[in-house]
């Protein structure tokens, strides 16, 4: 694993003297998900806009790939393409009047020719599920939309690294969790995501590595369960704990369970209680057998077929992972189960005798066997997962 | 309520028309309705007129009815007025109030009834631009008129914020009415006054966030229009001209027709 964006004693302060930063240093690897934590006025956004060259640190150095970040015009270019801004706000970053010249802009000033502008565009707009918008003005979408709109346009530029402020929030729950949903998919691709949040449970699950900030200094850096089972630093930074983690918590007080191995999900909670309980000789779990999870790549595979497997009752529940899947089943009329979540609900509903199909494309179909068959090992409950073409 | 025209603009039955010829036929009308001396031309352009924008682009003809009493109040008061003001020729009608003799003469009358069959048939025309061509679409015919860019990517930035700013100003309105801030004329000034300048400074630190984002995705002085709006059949250009020719030859035809 290489450094992908690197701080070194990092401070800055803003024209009126307030100081916002005092002496960073962090290291961010390539290809990890990265959550930024820490109360109001920490000093998380000023961070950010340091990562792609909007703020000049007043001391320290900032480096991308090793490189020390150079403040000449070319350089900036070069970072804020390589480095990719999601703003909290959709309406600070969606400025032009219709949905394809915002997502256009960056390439337009990129200097692409037309063909390219247009060809970057529409993969970027189909990436998100947003085909057909193009002509839309940003007031007549959703807040779950001009998000969208706000990540399309960051893609069309091609970046490395993308970072978003708030990602989540005045989104509804299902929005919240499609979009985090689209930045895992972005990650699988490869590139390495960083946001702000103040949604711990939101943290807690999608983060691989922490950074918790407060009073413009770093107040730890680590994997999220480490950080969570350290009440200090949680009250530090102003946090609480997970539900997951908060439930759990209290059953080990009561001593209802021995406190070794905090859960990450409400699977793998359900998981430790349903243990605990074969563990006591209570085993009341009511198993009729594993049920099986079909994981299908839509893109390629018979759509018919697909339709004809699912009306024929072959399975209970159909889920659908990543926006390709989405708006196949979309136009396909196929109503889903799960949109949000999908492998651990599926697997849930498998563990209780139940099938399920699991509709995806793209780097997310060996994940999600991957995930499943690496459940089986760690549980010992082995829930069969079929490729289906 | 405040952007339904917007939203007809975006999603009417001719919103894939050229918007070139949408924007010939309802200038074009206008120029012929201001330059008709009798109301016949006027009359007939306000009819075809409202009936392409409720028949072909299928607005809501309840919406449409209600959208052109606003300006038909007007030009009703005005014309009134006109209607007393113009003396010459044979007089029509007299009577007295207060002492004060008024009368509505042969000039007045006629030019009353030409005030509102213009601004009727000017009215329609122009509902029919602003409900069917989207501002974007006529953003791009001006630049393709050679209106200097700097011009057009200023008013295209205008044109998207001015949505953004009106939901602040509904939000602040509503935050003061709440707390009673319409509470008598004294009041209501006062909480206008708050609204403005709460409203400038929202501008002002919305424009600064504007530069950053702009920075932030390599700005280099470049906003692209699309320009991929459809193109104008030969049909379609045929009829317009077509129409343009009746609506002309009426007017001539009626130059010397007076109602009264």
């Amino acid at each position: 694993m290489t450094s992908i964006l690197e701080t070194r004693n990092v401070s800055y302060s803003y024209a009126d003297g307030t100081k916002a930063l005092k002496g960073v240093s962090i290291s961010l690897e390539e290809g990890k998900k990265i959550a930024l934590v820490g109360p109001n006025g920490a000093g998380k956004s000023t961070l950010m806009l340091m990562f792609n060259g909007i703020l000049r640190p007043s001391a320290g150095e900032i480096l991308f790939h090793g490189r020390t970040l150079q403040y000449d015009s070319t350089s900036l270019r070069e970072i804020r393409r390589k480095v990719g801004m999601v703003f909290q706000n959709p309406d600070d970053q969606l400025f032009a009047p219709t949905v394809y010249q915002d997502v256009a802009f960056g390439p337009i000033n990129l200097g692409f020719p037309p063909e390219k502008v247009e060809r970057y565009v529409s993969y970027a707009l189909s990436y998100v599920g947003l085909c057909g918008y193009e002509r839309r003005p940003p007031h007549h979408l959703s807040g779950g939309e001009k998000k969208r709109v706000a990540i399309a346009g960051i893609l069309a530029m091609e970046p490395e690294v993308i970072i978003l402020d708030e990602p989540t929030s005045n989104l509804d729950p299902a929005s919240s969790e499609e979009i985090m949903e689209m930045l895992d998919e972005l990650n699988l691709g490869g590139k390495t995501m960083i946001i702000s949040t103040h949604d711990v449970d939101l943290a807690y699950r999608w983060a691989d590595e922490m950074l918790l900030m407060e009073n413009g200094q770093l107040l730890h850096q680590g994997e999220p369960s480490s950080i969570f089972t350290n009440q200090e630093l949680v009250t530090r930074a102003r946090m609480k704990l997970p539900l997951v983690l908060e439930i759990y918590k209290e059953l080990v007080c009561r001593g209802v369970l021995n406190g070794s191995s905090p859960p990450k999900s409400v699977l793998e909670l359900t998981d430790i209680l349903e243990a605990n309980g074969k563990d006591n000789g209570k085993d009341n779990a009511k198993r009729d057998g594993l049920g099986k999870i079909y994981v299908c790549d839509v893109e390629h595979s018979d759509l018919a077929r697909i339709k004809a497997f699912v009306n024929g009752k072959n399975v209970d529940h159909v889920g659908a992972m990543g926006t390709q899947a989405k708006m196949m089943a979309s136009s396909e009329k196929m109503v889903l189960d799960f949109t949000y979540g999908v492998i651990d609900k599926c697997i849930l509903k498998a563990l209780n005798g139940q099938s399920a199909l699991i509709l995806t494309s793209g780097g997310m179909v060996a994940h999600a066997l991957c995930r499943i068959r690496d459940y089986g090992k760690e549980s010992g409950s082995i829930i069969e997962a079929v490729p289906l073409a | 309520m405040q952007n339904l025209l917007d939203d007809y603009a975006q999603s009417n039955a001719l919103r894939d028309t050229s918007p070139r010829l949408k924007l010939l036929l309802g200038l074009g009308a206008i120029l012929l309705c201001v330059s008709s001396v009798t109301p016949i031309a006027p009359l007939f352009i306000a009819v075809t007129m409202s009936l392409v924008t409720i028949g072909l682009a299928k607005i809501p003809w309840r919406f449409y009815s209600k959208l052109l009493l606003i300006p038909l109040s007007f030009s009703l008061l005005s014309a009134l007025v006109v209607a007393f003001m113009h003396g010459g020729g044979d007089q029509l009608i007299a009577f007295s109030v207060f002492g004060f003799n008024l009368s509505i003469n042969e000039d007045g009358a006629n030019l009353a009834l030409l005030l509102i069959t213009r601004t009727f048939g000017g009215m329609c025309s122009l509902f029919f631009i602003a409900l069917t061509t989207p501002m974007i679409e006529i953003f791009s015919v001006l630049k393709s008129l050679g209106l200097p860019d700097f011009l057009i990517e200023l008013s295209m930035l205008m044109y998207r914020y001015i949505f953004v700013f009106v939901d602040q100003a509904a939000l602040i309105h509503s935050a003061q009415v709440m707390r009673l801030g319409d509470a008598g004329i004294k009041k209501s000034i006062n909480s206008f006054a708050m609204l403005s300048s709460v409203l400038f400074l929202r501008a002002w630190e919305q424009g600064e966030r504007l530069i950053v984002a702009m920075d932030a995705r390599c700005y280099d002085g470049k906003l692209d229009l699309m320009e991929r709006s459809g193109k104008a059949g030969p049909k379609a250009i045929f009829v317009v001209i077509t129409y343009m020719i009746v609506v002309a030859a009426i007017a001539v035809l009626t130059r010397d027709v007076q109602l009264f």
